[in-house]
């Protein structure tokens, strides 16, 4: 995936791509090379219309600031086109959305390790991480960002009800719940720097559900539990540990 | 309601039968529904055998089952005859003698593996062991839920044993505590024990209707012994009315001294086992 996402950078910086910024989405026309790179290395969606020589896409908020502020390989202009800057961007987006920088800081974290981040609306929580094309594989993570500024308004998975639908629902769409905790330390710098302010901690929740079984209930057997020989999470973190410890980059 | 009793060697048999578990842990998360639209899988696919084979052993006849004594001032019952080869499993041992806690107590009486009797030899029955249970639950440490959970876990194979209480002691001073929520056994440091004011405080109040841990859980082991069981598998963390916040679960991760914790929420004869696992995503290439 660097790669693919390396000549997307390098394609972008040599034809001098504009973002244009409008609402939450951030405008860009691609030649059919980069249109070919973008879909390769999941960045934005393709609009459909008329035009034929080129092929526009749509940037959410996070992967237009990826772009512009962390691989620098396009510029962002507002609607009167002057062209804006890294700290300009992020007053911008910060008022545009809840919790933006604890959402961008869990893309960009992410996004560096080289995994493929979408937007995870559609199944309830915040993005979904992928280890190669979506096309390629199933989505390996439901991803759910809790920063330990979440006052009561904007607090996530508060209740149990919360854990079970959630849970529910990956499990439905065979994701695994993935959940970043953000945490700030100290203030001062600006964006982009300050985005190594925050501390981004990986858990993974992972459920099993069964009725307890009663005299009365014999009759109809019970569900099954957990399983017995050995406790599948030791093994994932084992493995994540290994695999930590023998990292490839390309 | 016709008695339904267990024959206690079968169950143990059923229990130290460690090839029954099939468990592909590397298996993507799926679920299966043809079981049941209400159940979530995190991984693995696991077998139907071992709780179809419990249901039929609990129709067998009972044999003999073991003896023991309820002894009020120590919330345990002290075990007197041991009948089957559950006694490896079951039970802290105490300068030699084996007691009790009042889940272990009640889930053997329950399946007809144990009778219970008074100080004064008449018999203990089961109706009031129920009602012991349902006594304030930090008189016991251990509330209906969580037996309901510990029940469940004793059916599926594993080893349970209250968390952080050692499984045998030689030169232990038994003592008593009301104000414990169980009877502080250990007056010596055990080697490889836990500190004695680390117990007190873990039965204390610090943990009364917080998320706190209860049991420690092993995988079923034939050679499980007493004086030296390993770590276990998991512990077991018992929840209260909300999650617990991230503080919260490392806080529990630290005094569990990295044992995986699971958090167990139990709702409407439902429970539900949460894992909340730390891990680092790797670099791709």
């Amino acid at each position: 995936m660097s790669t693919i996402v390396s000549r997307l950078q390098s394609s972008l910086i040599e034809s001098n791509s504009q973002g244009l910024l409008s609402g939450c989405s951030v405008l860009l026309a691609a030649h059919p090379e980069q249109t070919e790179l973008f879909n390769h290395a999941c960045f934005g969606h393709p609009i459909i219309s008329a035009e034929k020589d080129k092929q526009w896409f749509q940037l959410s908020l996070e992967e237009a600031l990826y772009l512009c502020s962390v691989m620098k390989c396009i510029k962002v202009v507002g609607e009167n086109k002057c062209e804006k800057n890294d700290e300009e961007l992020w007053r911008y987006m910060t008022s545009k959305k809840v919790g933006f920088p604890f959402l961008f800081k869990a893309y960009s974290h992410l996004r560096m390790k080289n995994w493929v981040v979408r937007a995870g609306t559609q199944y309830g929580v915040d993005f979904v991480a992928y280890r190669h094309h979506p096309a390629l594989v199933h989505s390996e993570y439901a991803v759910l960002v809790l920063s330990d500024e979440d006052d009561n308004k904007n607090a996530r998975l508060k209740a149990w009800s919360d854990f079970h639908c959630t849970l529910r629902l990956c499990g439905s769409v065979a994701k695994t719940l993935l959940i970043l905790h953000i945490s700030k330390n100290g203030d001062g710098a600006i964006f982009p720097s300050s985005l190594e302010n925050y501390c981004v901690e990986e858990r993974i929740v992972t459920s099993c559900m069964w009725r307890i079984p009663s005299m009365a209930s014999v009759s109809n057997p019970p569900l099954e539990g957990l399983p017995v020989t050995s406790d599948p999470n030791l093994s994932q973190t084992m493995s994540e540990k290994e695999k930590k410890d023998t990292v490839r980059k390309k | 309601m016709e008695a339904k009793t267990m024959d206690s060697d079968a169950f143990e048999r059923l229990s130290l039968c460690e090839g029954t578990y099939g468990c592909d842990s590397d298996s993507e998360g799926s679920v299966d529904d043809s079981v049941d639209d209400e159940l979530c899988y995190a991984s693995g696919d696991i077998p139907k055998l071992q709780f179809r084979l419990m249901v039929k052993l609990m129709f067998t006849v009972r044999k003999e089952a073991s003896k023991a004594r309820w002894i009020e001032e120590l919330r345990m019952a002290e075990v007197l005859e041991k009948k089957g080869k559950m006694w490896t499993t079951t039970g802290i041992v105490r300068n030699g003698k084996t007691y009790c806690s009042i889940e272990e107590s009640l889930y053997l009486a329950e399946i007809g593996a144990l009778d219970i009797f008074n100080g004064d030899d008449t018999t203990l029955p089961l109706s009031d062991m129920y009602g012991k249970l349902a006594e304030d639950k930090n008189r016991h440490g251990c509330s209906w839920e969580s037996f309901e959970v510990y029940r469940h876990l004793k059916f599926l194979g594993y080893i349970v044993g209250r968390h952080n209480v050692s499984w045998s002691i030689k030169n232990a001073n038994i003592k008593t505590d009301a104000q414990e929520g169980m009877a502080e056994l250990d007056n010596i440091r055990d080697r490889g024990s836990v500190d004695n004011s680390f117990i007190t405080e873990m039965f204390g109040n610090l943990y009364i209707g917080e998320t706190r841990p209860i049991f420690d859980v092993y995988p079923p082991n034939s050679k499980f012994r007493k004086s030296s069981p390993g770590n276990p598998s998991f512990v077991l963390c018992l929840t209260s009315g909300y999650p617990p916040s991230k503080q919260e679960i490392e806080d529990l991760e630290t005094r569990c001294n990295g044992s995986p914790l699971k958090f167990c929420i139990v709702e409407h004869g439902r429970v539900s086992f949460l894992s909340f696992s730390k891990v680092e995503l790797p670099v791709l290439p």
